[in-house]
């Protein structure tokens, strides 16, 4: 269950920006990468504590978001979503391959002892790295929430999202509520990644795999649901646990992905979503 | 045409590189991805279906082949017809489904299918023989033609030739395909599915047909490859590579023409090996990554293209 949080927060840059701005973005998982081999560097050379890094991860990640979006994406908005997808698809490819020549195919841990440390809560074990994952996810979602609700920023670019000519009409600068809202999803993206790095490990293919759970995730809540998203990633987390304890191990990403098809192809608006 | 140009010139490569085994097995690599790329482009820029997850096909089509050679004593050269089959077959059983999904979620649920074959291969040991592997798959039977023998064990260029007879192969069948009435609803599905439907196109069995050819032709080349490497594993074969280097292939080629994919395939493939590899040693496959973005921003037409037109549903938003 804790893992599902987890997947919930790993996922949510990746929904932000596609209920926001209608794009899938493919290299999500490549924006959480890049914050867990920023935590991980920043740890190996000057032994900066991972929790502190993780403002740093994001905002390399955002950065690397803002720059994919400025130089790339901005340019190709007004074609199909499909041209999109191979674009975002594209860089992540360049990222994944980025990684393993700067960082190798090695696997990486960003191991801190005091991660390891358990915690009973109402006769459950925790260890301490758990339960701060989830806070820190929590935090996250809550942050996010404040950040679109209470600030002209956030305002702006929900406006934006649901109806972009008036936004227009209204004054609202709306490529650079795009921009913004692109970059605010690698920089959640980039949480994510030092607290993977701290609780599994991270290697320069992982990127993948994240998005693809990510995408799942996304579906399976339905676009525009953030709280639906940390159930949907509950329900994952729990059948990926059921999957291994009853099937078998190696079955584990099998649901996933059964799950995703089955979505999509009975329910493509999701559990919690706005009808597509 | 530029289409028997290409083909003239894949005809002489191994003449012009002195039948030096390393490059032509570069080349060789070349072929199987342009047959691929061939056979992508059929599904995406003939039909407007763009797939993520041509590995599927490319997977099952190699492992169908090497399990029915290495336990069921077949020719090699019925295990990669029968691999096609096998291909076609499981681009049905995803393809029918999801054709009822837009553009973006189809080519997202043929990503999703891919890696579930992948897991169930991995995973299927009593078949497939898990993350081990098939080892030693017999090559292609040598053939007997009137005084000459043509071996496929030792000698790489037989192996070429056979590689660049089934890209033809597969070059033709695309080729006729458009010609035909087919080929003109697929281009009626490509440009407007919802009008398509309401001239009394059938939709779905275009876009099916597509598929499967694309999917045989995708396995056949599949199968191909595990009688050339001789070794298979899940990762290797379903590699990611298998789906995304067709699209990068095709849309560097230029979708709108046959022939495009298979140019796209000889030169990036060329400048991976000799250029890309030089400099990056481990990640030599950003390359791919960067070409992907950068032409489908700023030339989305690829080399052969004239036309700017590039999106599947030729839809400005």
């Amino acid at each position: 269950m804790a893992e599902g949080t987890n997947y919930g927060l790993y996922c949510l840059g990746l929904a932000f920006v596609f209920g926001i701005m209608r794009i899938i973005n493919l290299a999500h998982g490549e924006f959480l990468v890049l914050g867990g081999y920023v935590a991980y560097w920043l740890l190996v050379k000057f032994g900066l504590n991972p929790l502190l890094a993780i403002p740093v991860a994001a905002g390399a990640a955002g950065a690397t978001a803002f720059l994919s979006y400025r130089v790339f994406l901005q340019r190709i908005r007004t074609s199909s979503e499909l041209n999109t997808l191979i674009l975002t698809f594209g860089l992540g490819i360049f990222l994944t391959n980025l990684f393993l020549q700067l960082w190798t195919a090695d696997i990486r841990s960003i191991g801190v002892d005091w991660m390891e440390r358990p915690l009973t809560v109402s006769g459950i074990y925790f260890s301490l790295g758990e339960v701060i994952a989830i806070s820190i996810s929590l935090a996250t979602v809550l942050g996010l929430h404040w950040f679109l609700k209470r600030t002209r920023t956030g305002m702006a670019i929900r406006v934006t999202a649901i109806d972009r000519d008036s936004a227009a009409l209204a004054g609202i600068n709306v490529e650079r509520v795009d921009l913004i809202a692109f970059s605010v999803g690698g920089l959640l993206a980039g949480v994510g990644g030092p607290l993977l790095g701290m609780l599994a490990h991270i290697s320069p293919g992982a990127g993948v795999a994240i998005t693809v759970k990510a995408f799942i995730l996304t579906v399976l809540a339905g676009v525009g649901s953030i709280p639906g998203l940390l159930v949907a990633g509950i329900i994952l987390g729990v059948g990926e646990a059921m999957t291994v304890t009853f099937v078998s191990a190696s079955y584990r990403e099998l649901f996933g992905f059964l799950l995703f098809l089955l979505i999509l192809l009975v329910r493509p608006s999701g559990l919690f979503g706005r009808r597509v | 045409m530029a289409g028997a140009v290409v083909m003239g010139v894949v005809l002489i490569i191994p003449f012009i590189l002195s039948f030096n085994p390393y490059y032509v097995s570069i080349f060789i690599s070349a072929l199987i991805l342009g047959g691929v790329s061939i056979a992508w482009n059929l599904l995406a820029g003939g039909c407007g279906q763009v797939s993520f997850g041509h590995a599927a096909f490319f997977g099952i089509g190699a492992y169908a082949s090497a399990i029915l050679v290495t336990k069921g004593a077949c020719s090699p050269y019925l295990g990669i017809v029968a691999g096609g089959i096998c291909g076609a077959l499981g681009s049905l059983i995803i393809g029918l489904p999801a054709f009822r999904l837009r553009g973006p979620y189809f080519a997202l649920a043929i990503l999703g299918f891919a890696e579930v074959a992948k897991l169930l291969t991995l995973n299927m040991t009593w078949l497939t023989e898990g993350s081990a592997g098939i080892l030693n798959i017999p090559p292609l039977p040598a053939l007997h033609l009137g005084g000459l023998t043509l071996d496929f064990h030792i000698s790489r260029t037989t192996n070429y030739y056979v590689a660049a007879a089934l890209v033809m192969a597969i070059y033709l069948t695309v080729y006729f395909m458009k010609r035909s009435n087919l080929g003109l609803a697929m281009s009626a599905v490509h440009g407007d599915e919802e009008t398509a439907a309401g001239i009394g196109i059938n939709v779905v069995g275009a876009k099916a047909f597509a598929l499967v050819v694309s999917a045989f032709c995708t396995a056949v080349m599949g199968g191909f490859y595990a009688h050339y490497v001789r070794f298979l594993s899940p990762d290797t074969a379903f590699e990611g590579s298998w789906s995304v280097m067709p699209i990068v292939a095709s849309l560097f080629g230029g979708m709108r023409t046959l022939i495009g994919p298979m140019l796209g395939a000889l030169v990036i493939i060329g400048v991976d090996e000799f250029v890309a590899k030089q400099f990056f040693e481990m990640g030599h496959k950003l390359f791919f990554g960067l070409l992907l973005a950068t032409v489908i921003v700023w030339a989305p037409a690829g080399l052969m293209g004239d036309r700017v037109r590039m999106s599947v549903k030729g839809r400005k938003r």
